[in-house]
């Protein structure tokens, strides 16, 4: 048999995948008319959404899917948030009557939380993974966007793409 | 070029894709913190959970996904459910003008039906009977049918698929 190995692989991941908390959220149209939205209204708190790494994974281990990083495409209205920070969980599965287990993985951000991703923009933030992760079939991840928001400012984000190496 | 073939793949699914069109659902944060979930709330009721599973198809006999197990995390909480059952169906999409035709692949199920729905976390493995190849016409969804008690809770952590893919 053959053999693959991609460096170059990328998941587009919908905004009908995320899921937010503290606060409301809806599926919207886009501010770009044809685009979807995943948006969080106007509300001074700190609003979570998840968005979860939808990519293969494998059994084997170094097969599957190398997670590299992952890009964030959002949109701040109305006004600036007070800060926008990505941090990603691993979740390990549990056995049959066990829990989940989560931990942390380290990632850097290309917009800093407070000086950068927050402002009132379109913005494209690229969470990088410090030491990328081959993808367990017992683990998946889901990305973290903390917003710290005032009265004003609405989100939409558009959608995530995962970039990743492919070994099959 | 080679083909290639790759017995062990997996797939998540989020819980955020799943269909529920009975009960009433939310998606708050998970029982473990940094986790989500489709949550039904307590109420007597039967609820609908389908669950798409998506992994790749192929046009071509014998290539694509070969479908083999489906695999769901779950936590039912407060009281055992009355009932948690799974069926799986293979939807065969219509042409235009004609309806999808579902059929239902035999599987075996672990743990069994009686432990499925006691009050604990769950991982319950769904191995099909005689695994297949996902046609390009074809899809697959797994129907589960949630009886809760008066004080039943459930939360979905998500699914995950296995499959060899081969292409």
């Amino acid at each position: 048999m053959g053999y693959v190995h991609d460096t170059h692989m990328s998941q587009y991941i919908p905004p009908t995948a995320m899921m937010g908390t503290t606060g409301t959220y809806t599926q919207a149209a886009g501010a770009v008319t044809s685009t979807i939205a995943f948006h969080r209204a106007a509300a001074a708190s700190t609003g979570v959404i998840n968005i979860p790494v939808t990519l293969p994974s494998n059994s084997v281990a170094l097969k599957g899917a190398y997670l590299k990083s992952i890009e964030v495409d959002y949109e701040l209205l109305l006004a600036a948030a007070t800060s926008i920070t990505f941090s990603l969980n691993k979740v390990t599965r549990g056995a049959d009557t066990a829990v989940a287990v989560v931990s942390a993985v380290t990632v850097t951000q290309s917009l800093a939380a407070s000086a950068g991703a927050e402002t009132q923009d379109q913005h494209k933030c690229t969470v990088t993974l410090t030491t990328p992760e081959w993808i367990d079939n017992d683990c998946y991840y889901l990305l973290v966007m903390t917003a710290v928001c005032g009265g004003t400012v609405t989100i939409d984000v558009l959608g995530a793409v995962a970039n990743y190496t492919l070994r099959v | 070029m080679g083909a290639i073939q790759d017995t062990a793949m997996s797939q998540f699914i989020p819980p955020s894709l799943f269909h529920r069109p009975t009960g009433t659902w939310t998606t708050p944060a998970g029982q473990v913190a940094g986790t989500i979930v489709e949550h039904v709330a307590a109420a007597d009721q039967t609820g609908l959970v389908n669950i798409p599973i998506l992994v790749p198809s192929n046009s071509n006999a014998l290539s694509g996904a070969y479908l083999k197990s489906i695999e769901i995390d779950y936590e039912i909480l407060v009281a055992d459910c009355d009932a948690f059952t799974f069926v799986i169906n293979k939807v065969t999409r219509g042409a235009d003008t004609a309806v999808a035709v579902v059929s239902a692949p035999a599987f075996t199920q672990s743990p069994a039906a009686a432990n499925c729905k006691t009050v604990d976390q769950h991982k319950a493995v769904l191995t099909i009977t005689t695994p297949f190849w996902i046609d390009n016409d074809e899809y697959v969804l797994v129907e589960v049918t949630v009886n809760q008690a008066a004080t039943t809770q459930v939360d979905f952590l998500g699914a995950v698929a296995n499959f060899t893919l081969k292409v």
